[in-house]
Order: C-alpha cells, then structure tokens, then sequence
C-alpha cells in the first residue's frame, strides 16, 4: 500500500543530509511568531475529538499516546486499517493523533492545532522515521513551554516508535525541515527514541 | 518525617550497662529504653568502629564522618542527612546526661551498616547488642588505564554500584570494597607503563592503586554503568593549570576538579520573537524570565562573592547554541537557564516547579557526535591537513573508543555536579513556596548541550495555569522565588567550595518524569 501523502520535496538522500547535519532548521523559530492561529499561545480546543471509524476487530490494534491536560501522556487503544507497508502504518498512526482523541472526558488533547497536516512519511536507514508535518502558510512550531514541547513531541514519537516495529526513532520535520530545536527546548536535530516517562500509569 | 522541636517535650533518656559484641569481642555500652524505642550510646560505638565524631558547635547536633560521607543527626529531627541524602529513622536521637548522644538502632544501620558494611542486631532475650560484618556479595571488575595530557584516568567498572572507602598510603591508593568482593579470577597485579601509576593490584576486598612518586589522585564515580574513576596526576600541579600538549585538543582533557563558585551565567529562556509560553491572559515566558533573571542577579551579587553575566538583558532573540556558548566563553562554573512551562490544551491543570539536568542519552550522542569530529580532525592532522569522513564503522578504532571514554567521563562529571545542583534547587523552591514537587527530571535540552560546566534548567512554574499565572506576575511572588534559587546556589557554593566530598555515594538516577 502506498501512503496516502506524496512525498515532494525532499530525497532520502537530503533527509538524511538535514539528520546528520542537524540544526538546519535552528532559525526556523526566528522565521515567525509561533503562534497555532496567529494569536500568540492559542492552543487546540481540549474537545475537539474525532469521529469514531472503524469497526472493532476488523483493524489493527494501536496505541495513540496523545497529551492531557495534567501535562503527561495517555494511551487511546484504537484499531487502524492494517497494511503491510510500514510507511501506510505510520501514517495512518500520525493522522489518527492530529485527528484527536475520541475520549475528551478524560482530559486528552489533540498533540497539535487542527490545521497542521502531515505531508508524508519517510523511513530510512537504521529505523528512522521521517514525519513531515505541513502548515497552510509558513510559521514556526507552536511556541510552548518545556513540558508542553514534550508532550508534542513525545505524543508523535511514542505513537510511531512503540506500534511500528520497523521505526525505532522518528525525525519530526516541520514543513519540509528539520528544526533544531521544536520549541526552544528539546534537541530535535537528531532521531528521537520513544520516552514513556510522561505516560500516565 | 522531621518532627518539631519541643512538639512533645521528652524526659532525658535513663541509661543502663549493656554488652555489645563487636568481632566476637565484648564492648560495653550505654542503652536506654524510652516509650519511642531503643537507644543506643553512640560515642562506644564510634571507639570501636571507627569514624569521627564531633559535636556542632551550635550545641544542636552531630557530625559523624565515615568512609569521606558526613552524617549530620541531632535531637528533635527524626531524619538525618548522610551525605547529600535524607535518611529518616524509626525516632530522633536524643542526649543524655550520663552518656552523652544516643540514637536509634536503625541509625548505625543507616551509617556503619550501609556504610562500612556492619549489622546490628539487638537480642531481646540476652539484653545484648550483636555487631558483625554483613556477608560481602561478589561483583566482577573490568580495570581501565588511558594516559592522555598529563593525566592518568584509572577506571573500574562494575556491573552494579558499589560502596568503598579509600586511604592513600605511601604506597599508593587504597580501595576497600564495602560489603563486596572480587572474584578470584579479578585478582592480581597488573604493571602499567605510566608516568604516573605504577600498577594496579585487585584483591578480595578491594584494589591498590600504586603510584609513582611525586603522584597524587582524586576520585569520583560514574553511573550507568557504574564507574569507579580516579584520576591521577603529578602532585603540586592543580588539575585547573594543566595545559594541553602542543598540538593537542583542549576539548579532550579529562574532567576537572572546579575550585569555586566564581562565574555564574544565567540565561533568561526565549526573547524576541520567540515568546515561549503564554498564559491565558497572555503574560509571555520571555518577558518574565528577564525580570526573574535580572532580579537573581541582582540578590546573588549582593550575598555572593561571584560574577554573574546574563546572556540576554533586553526581549531578544538569541540561538540556544550562543546561551551556552557565553557561558564557556566566560568561563562560568555554572550555568542555569530559567524558564516558565506550559502544558497541553486550554484547561491545562498542571503546575509546580521542575528542575531539569542533561539526560544521558543526550549527552552519550553529543558524545558521539563530538568524537567523531574530533576524530576527523585527527585524520585530517595525521593526513597533512586533508580531511577525510570517519564513517560510523570506524566505532572500533581505538581512538575513537579512547575519545568516546574520554567525552564520556567530562559529560558524566559535569552531569554529576548538574544533577547535584539541580536537587538543592528543587528543594529550595519545593521547601520555600510550598509548589507541588515535580522533582528533578532529565531530558535532552539543547541549551544544557555543549555547557563545559555543571548546567541546570528550571521551570519556574506553568505560565498555563491561570492561577500560576497570576501569580508569576506578582513582583513579592517572584522575589521568593528568585530567593530560593540564591539559597540553593549558595548551598551549592557551600558543597563545591567546601569539598564536601560524596565518595563512595552513588549518584540517584533522575527521578520521575
């Protein structure tokens, strides 16, 4: 199965490239105000959820790690349409988390506001996953504390790192390149392992 | 827990004659039955046992110091510090008039016993204290010698931590494992060829560092894996005024003792564009954290002998390499980024403090990374200016394996110091404002990456948190908190000026996240 987003600009080779060079990116928090729709901290609203698809027992059986609002990470078990192709896989895992969590009542939140898209997936060499995440207009990664920067990037790691066999540690591009840092804290210029010390117990 | 003093005044405990046997040898000593348990005369124990024992000249305590581990006790605490760990007991030791400071059992358990390796065990039936030696597990070693610069790094590696006391003899340094052994197929004497260590010799119970004359050593241990490392030099020579060889790579040396707390840079997180978090009624991150860090520079001047740089002083923006790159520039022997958090989704309802230091995963890649490039440097130096790219199978080249130890233990010594200092922040500001603990956590930071120096991010509170918002904006708020940072720097001051030293003390892991 091929994924569903096309892959445009960038060639294995490139990505690679921005992995090893790393910090490519670094200016790209200076290229705008890091806000989720213009406002300066706007977050995603804590109920937007997504429609319920699929059946149970028909799918694949996941774990979406998404953020809560007590600042850790919880586990929403769905079922995907399962494929052989990891990349279909992965992708269908990452649409799901932007899509949002089903279960509002128990304070999970969608990683990121509704607009941001994934443009498509890229799994390199030595289990490296390349998630290029898209914006309608350009602007820089959700500008956020620590903790929140965490969840983010944890909430996507987690979910592609610890159901997709195949992708040990996941690359998160922000359209079409790899930021140094996502936002202002964590080292993102290098491939990122899952971390469950945020998951919720 | 610590109980208050005078919360229920207790009589002086009475005092009568008991027997210890120490080693199958009778020792006399002072016990006393009290409504809270057992006490037991400490100072008979400290004569036979060994340690020093000296009275705060406050009047309000104890010092015991055994194995390089100072223990602080006293009346009216039922916890104790042993080290930089808070141990609690069964009950507060107490004084008598007739025999001097008495403590619970489980306090020389919580000391000689995990200390020295001791057990204690009181015998109801025959009124008599039995002290013995615990049973030593065996633990397998793996022996280290690198030379580089003018200085010898000794390493012992053991597959789990261990405790040990060392003396330094005419001979060299002694090692006695606490409550552990070698195995027989470990023991022996190795020679090494080495301007300053003559051989090392591995026993049953621990090890001999010979030196050559002129040589001196200083130790510290590593974790994960545990690592006993001492590091040995020409004496009279201190560490800070060793120069690298000509031609050799100042960023290869070995870690360096620090001397003193003389430069402290701290880094007001975001500016400029980058606002970092905002709260819901749109108080920015970087516009407080200036006034924080401006505030705590002010206070740490004022009660410090120390120089202290911000690396920004107006809202703008400045790379995360640069924040660190001011702190190596000027030298600091510290460096702390001060930051306010957020968490996810409108209604977040996360608060408190959190007090953050390099993961080790981040710092074993930076490791990597830096090696690598150093190794191209290398070739490119053995090669008449030519550089060449060392692919990654190059990980078993000795230099490279030599580099990686030698990245690894610099990063691990400043992650120890980092991990210290990051604990007396977090129990300043959990004691002082009364904030939900978050405890001292590790991730991977970009701006702790690349600091040659003990570095330490703090979240000052969740900028999300409305009521923590309103608060982060009130000046008398904030001047508490900027008050538990000056008091835990100055804690840290105390440790590293003072030489406090936690030999034999393994480093905890980062705690929860």
């Amino acid at each position: 199965m091929t994924p569903r987003g096309t892959w445009r600009a960038p060639s294995p080779s490139t990505l690679l490239i921005l992995w090893l060079v790393g910090g490519l990116g670094g200016g790209l928090l200076a290229c705008g105000q890091g806000a989720d729709d213009g406002s300066p901290g706007a977050k995603p609203p804590d109920t937007d959820t997504a429609p319920a698809t699929g059946g149970a027992g028909l799918g694949l059986p996941v774990d979406l790690y998404f953020p809560t609002v007590d600042g850790r990470l919880a586990v929403e078990s769905r079922e995907l349409p399962p494929s052989s192709e990891p990349t279909a896989r992965i992708q269908g895992l990452v649409e799901a988390l932007l899509a949002g969590p089903r279960s509002a009542d128990v304070g999970l939140v969608r990683p990121l506001p509704k607009d941001v898209t994934l443009e498509g997936v890229y799994l390199g060499p030595g289990g490296v996953a390349f998630l290029d995440l898209r914006t309608p207009e350009p602007r820089s990664p959700p500008s956020v504390g620590s903790r929140e920067e965490m969840q983010i990037v944890y909430s996507l790691v987690n979910s592609v790192a610890l159901n997709v066999a195949e992708a040990r540690r996941v690359v998160l591009l922000w359209n079409g390149r790899q930021p140094g840092t996502f936002a202002g804290h964590l080292d993102t210029s290098h491939p990122l392992a899952p971390d469950t010390g945020l998951v919720r117990r | 827990m610590a109980q208050d003093r005078g919360e229920e005044e207790e009589p002086p405990p009475t005092t009568e004659p008991a027997r210890a046997e120490v080693d199958g040898g009778a020792v006399p000593v002072s016990v006393a039955w009290t409504p809270r348990g057992l006490l037991v005369a400490v100072e008979p124990m400290v004569r036979r046992l060994g340690g020093e024992l000296r009275e705060d000249p406050s009047g309000e305590g104890w010092f015991l110091t055994l194995a390089d581990t100072e223990i602080a006790f006293g009346p009216g605490s039922d916890a104790i510090t042993r080290g930089t760990e808070i141990v609690d007991l069964s009950r507060d030791p107490a004084f008598a008039p007739t025999a001097g400071v008495m403590a619970p059992l489980d306090f020389f358990q919580r000391t000689y016993g995990d200390l020295l390796g001791y057990r204690f065990e009181w015998d109801v039936d025959l009124g008599q204290l039995t002290i013995g030696r615990a049973e030593r597990r065996e633990v397998p070693v793996t022996l280290d010698v690198v030379h580089l610069q003018g200085v010898t790094t000794v390493v012992f590696q053991f597959p789990e931590a261990v405790r040990y006391q060392t003396e330094t003899t005419a001979r060299g340094v002694e090692v006695e494992l606490l409550g552990a052994s070698l195995p027989p197929s470990d023991w022996g004497r190795r020679d090494v060829e080495d301007p300053w260590v003559q051989n090392v010799e591995l026993r049953e119970t621990g090890f001999q560092i010979g030196l050559r004359p002129g040589a001196r050593s200083e130790s510290y241990t590593l974790t994960r894996p545990f690592r006993l490392v001492f590091d040995v030099y020409r004496s009279g020579t201190a560490d800070r005024d060793l120069r690298p060889e000509a031609g050799s790579r100042d960023s290869l040396r070995p870690p360096q003792p620090r001397e003193g707390l003389r430069t402290i840079v701290l880094d007001p997180g975001h500016g400029g564009e980058e606002s970092g978090a905002v709260g819901p009624s749109g108080a920015m991150e970087k516009d407080l954290t200036l006034l924080l860090a401006r505030a705590l520079r002010s206070r740490l001047q004022s009660r410090l002998p120390v120089r202290v740089v911000l690396t920004r002083n107006e809202d703008a923006h400045l790379p995360l390499t640069t924040r660190t790159a001011i702190a190596n520039q000027n030298k600091a022997d510290l460096f702390l980024s001060i930051h306010l958090n957020s968490a996810a989704g409108v209604h977040a309802q996360a608060g408190g403090a959190e007090t953050y230091f390099l993961s080790l995963q981040a710092s074993d890649e930076r490791a990597a990374q830096a090696a690598e490039v150093e190794n191209r440097v290398t070739q490119s130096d053995a090669s008449g200016g030519e550089t060449r790219d060392v692919p990654a199978s190059d990980e078993g080249d000795p230099l490279y394996d030599l580099q990686l130890i030698l990245w690894d233990l610099a990063q691990s010594h400043h992650l120890s110091e980092s991990q210290r200092l990051a604990r007396l922040i977090q129990e300043e500001l959990n004691s002082t404002l009364g904030l939900r603990d978050r405890g001292v956590k590790q991730a991977p930071f970009k701006v702790l990456m690349g600091a040659a120096m003990p570095a330490v991010l703090v979240e000052l509170g969740f900028l999300s948190n409305p009521r923590e918002e309103e608060r982060l904006q009130d000046p008398a708020y904030r001047a508490q908190l900027v008050d538990a940072l000056v008091r835990a720097i100055s804690r840290y001051r105390v440790l590293v000026e003072g030489g406090v030293s936690e030999g034999g003390e393994t480093a905890a892991a980062g705690g929860e996240r």
